[in-house]
């Protein structure tokens, strides 16, 4: 390869060298354009996980931290101490030009009664609470999320977070039934039953979905409030799913379309009813796109805003989307015990996706684009 | 095939009868279909029907229905807020959804590098779009906080002092844009899995040819991708007018529905607000119909342009 007859013979010696440089160029080159890109996807990729640490890092600050200006990126937490079984905030207070570390005591109308953590007989009382300074160290503060959950925003009510992810979960359970049994028949129909009409009615099916839901919403409830009496339930919320809908319909439709048609011939021979191959052949098969159904239903269930909003009106039935708003205050929100709520709001979502990440991007893909 | 052997003529009334396997399944499709069809009945066409009469009429909850014919399509042509909202909502769609594609577009390219510690970058970028939408918004509202928000931190450490998100009504939108590109990681996904549909013999052949990365991409890619920006274009405008619960929460914290200055006065809050807020219901469902056909417009139009643009590879 080296001895080419060109009209300039280079020396083996020189094309080995000239070769090697250009090798060594394109080589650098590539590298290059890899870190490149890697710096620019890890860069892209700040702006994605930034706002997910925010949310983390909130979650355990305490109170003061949360409103520091300019924003501390670490939370820290109030050093505390136990004076005869009791667990107190340590602060810096400044008595007399001299400052103490003192625990606090109680505290009212900007007048705090502090004592002494090395001798608990001295106690310095109605001291003026601008003096104190609360003294913090680097920690997470657990506690935010035992408050965001455990403590009642609507005192009287015995409602507290926990309630609001129970109800969540109800709500997201039964239409995750409802989805299941409701839709794996319709589309068992249009992929299977050679029933005349087929193609015109799954169009027609298909087209329901262009509909926008604002032109149903304001019949519907109306019909579930005042003719059913079924307002402040999650009876609106639950029943619609087990009516099917165009989406799990196209979905399961084109996953069962997939499954040879010779396993159910063979069983149609051997006498089995339609539904025998439908429970028995189909369903079994198909528990991936099931499990699809069954994730993106708990997405929508666990996400939704506007139904509960419309249909839940007394807190002890509100889910956490509805929830969450009671962080907010009347001049100040809870933004430390708010990200806590959203974090356990978020977490089994995040726990669904690392345990079904390929049910979650086949879904995807599905709905979107396979024909 | 079966109509072959089963179209019978018959002089009077019914004019085709089905053999008895045709009939079995069509009672057998029905019976299977029953969910759906129920449910249609139920839950769409006896709506669809009262909104119709809701819509030429005046109602208010517990008092009876008084037909009015066009009025409240009359009125609400003449409705300053309605403009404002459509006005807003028009914002939305022509800013935030282009901006959402090209965007994930430009994502799905750098997840599609070969790089390594690739899938860990793909389910960064992908896992806010999972996170709770209410809770995504609580977020945002937290990080864009004018005073102890982060953004504003961040912007500060170069010298460049931030907006009043919240507050100011010129900056209330490019703030919802900013969670809406939080949250775009299914859009990225769905580019992703275009872009990895992409024959690599194709590419090869460019390549071979001297074709620059550049117009790879503008000649072989984008054409190739078209399908899945029609896709995406057609599902965020559909989801974009109908854009509500972080409108919703944003609006309320920053003030009540529609705040700063009814800068987030969206088509489907100026709806919520008139049906149920205002007990409004007839007009409400004059709004919903409107958009109905404003939907179906678009999404007409943007399959007719889109035939010269999107390319199928059959």
């Amino acid at each position: 390869m080296g001895q080419s007859a060109l009209s300039k013979p280079l020396s083996a010696e020189e094309f080995e060298r000239l070769h090697l440089r250009q090798h060594q160029w394109a080589q650098i080159r590539r590298t290059f354009t890899q870190l490149l890109s890697h710096l620019l996807i890890l860069l892209v990729g700040l702006f994605f996980l930034i706002p997910f640490l925010w949310m983390l890092i909130t979650s355990f600050k305490s109170d003061r931290d949360v409103f520091r200006t300019p924003p501390t990126w670490l939370p820290y937490d109030n050093v505390t101490v136990k004076i005869q079984g009791q667990e107190l905030l340590l602060y810096h207070v400044q008595i007399e030009g001299e400052t103490k570390e003192l625990a606090l005591l109680k505290v009212a109308e900007g007048l705090g009664d502090f004592v002494d953590p090395q001798n608990p007989e001295m106690v310095y009382s109605q001291v003026r609470m601008r003096f104190a300074e609360p003294i913090l160290k680097v920690g997470l503060r657990w506690r935010n999320y035992i408050d965001a959950m455990s403590r009642a925003t609507r005192p009287g009510l015995g409602v507290n977070f926990w309630t609001y992810f129970k109800n969540s979960l109800i709500i997201a359970f039964f239409t995750i039934i409802g989805t299941l049994l409701s839709n794996s028949p319709v589309a068992y129909a249009f992929a299977r039953i050679n029933f005349p009409g087929r193609q015109a009615f799954f169009i027609f099916v298909l087209a329901t979905m262009m509909l926008p839901y604002q032109v149903t919403m304001i019949p519907l409830y109306l019909f579930f409030n005042e003719t059913l009496h079924w307002g402040d339930s999650f009876l609106p919320l639950i029943v619609p799913a087990f009516f099917a809908n165009a989406y799990d319909v196209f979905l399961l439709r084109q996953f069962f379309k997939t499954i040879p048609e010779e396993l159910a011939d063979a069983a149609r021979v051997d006498g089995a009813s339609e539904l025998d191959i439908f429970l028995r052949i189909m369903l079994p098969l198909s528990v991936p796109v099931l499990a699809t159904v069954t994730v993106f239903t708990f997405l929508y269930a666990w996400n939704d805003f506007q139904g509960p909003l419309l249909y839940l009106t007394s807190p002890q039935n509100f889910t956490m989307s509805l929830g969450l708003q009671d962080f907010k205050g009347q001049r100040i929100v809870a933004w430390n015990l708010l990200m806590a709520a959203s974090v356990v709001f978020t977490v089994p979502i995040i726990i669904a996706f690392f345990f079904a990440q390929r049910t979650f991007i086949q879904g995807i893909k599905l709905t979107g684009l396979k024909e | 095939m079966q109509k072959m052997d089963s179209v019978v003529s018959q002089s009077h009334g019914k004019p085709v009868r089905w053999s008895k396997k045709t009939r079995h399944n069509f009672w057998l499709g029905m019976a299977f279909l029953a969910p759906w069809s129920i449910g249609f009945l139920l839950f769409t066409m006896y709506p669809m029907g009262a909104s119709l009469i809701y819509s030429f009429s005046e109602y208010h909850l517990r008092a009876p229905l008084k037909w009015i014919g066009l009025t409240n399509y009359i009125n609400l042509f003449q409705d300053k807020l309605f403009y404002t909202a459509l006005g807003n909502t028009a914002y939305m769609v022509v800013i935030g959804v282009p901006l959402t594609l090209l965007l994930s577009f430009f994502c799905a390219i750098l997840l599609n590098l070969k790089v390594p510690g690739q899938s860990i970058y793909r389910v960064i970028y992908y896992l806010p779009s999972i996170v709770p939408t209410i809770a995504s918004t609580m977020l945002w509202l937290w990080i864009l906080n004018p005073s102890s928000g982060l953004m504003n931190t961040l912007l500060g450490l170069f010298g460049i002092q931030g907006p009043n998100w919240l507050k100011d009504p010129l900056w209330a939108k490019p703030s919802l844009i900013l969670l809406a590109l939080w949250g775009m990681g299914g859009t990225i996904i769905i580019y992703l899995s275009g872009l990895q549909d992409v024959p690599l013999s194709l590419i090869e052949a460019a390549q071979l040819d001297g074709a620059s990365w550049w117009q790879r991409l503008i000649h072989i890619t984008i054409p190739m991708v078209s399908p899945i920006t029609l896709f995406n274009l057609i599902t965020g405008v559909i989801g974009m007018f109908q854009y509500f619960a972080q409108a919703y929460v944003f609006g309320n914290t920053a003030g009540s529905i529609g705040s700063p200055l009814n800068s987030t006065l969206f088509y489907s809050v100026y709806l919520y607000q008139t049906g149920f807020l205002f007990l409004k219901m007839g007009y409400a469902s004059a709004m919903a119909w409107i958009l109905f056909f404003i939907i179906l417009g678009c999404t007409i139009l943007l399959f007719r342009v889109s035939n010269r643009y999107t390319y199928y590879s059959g």
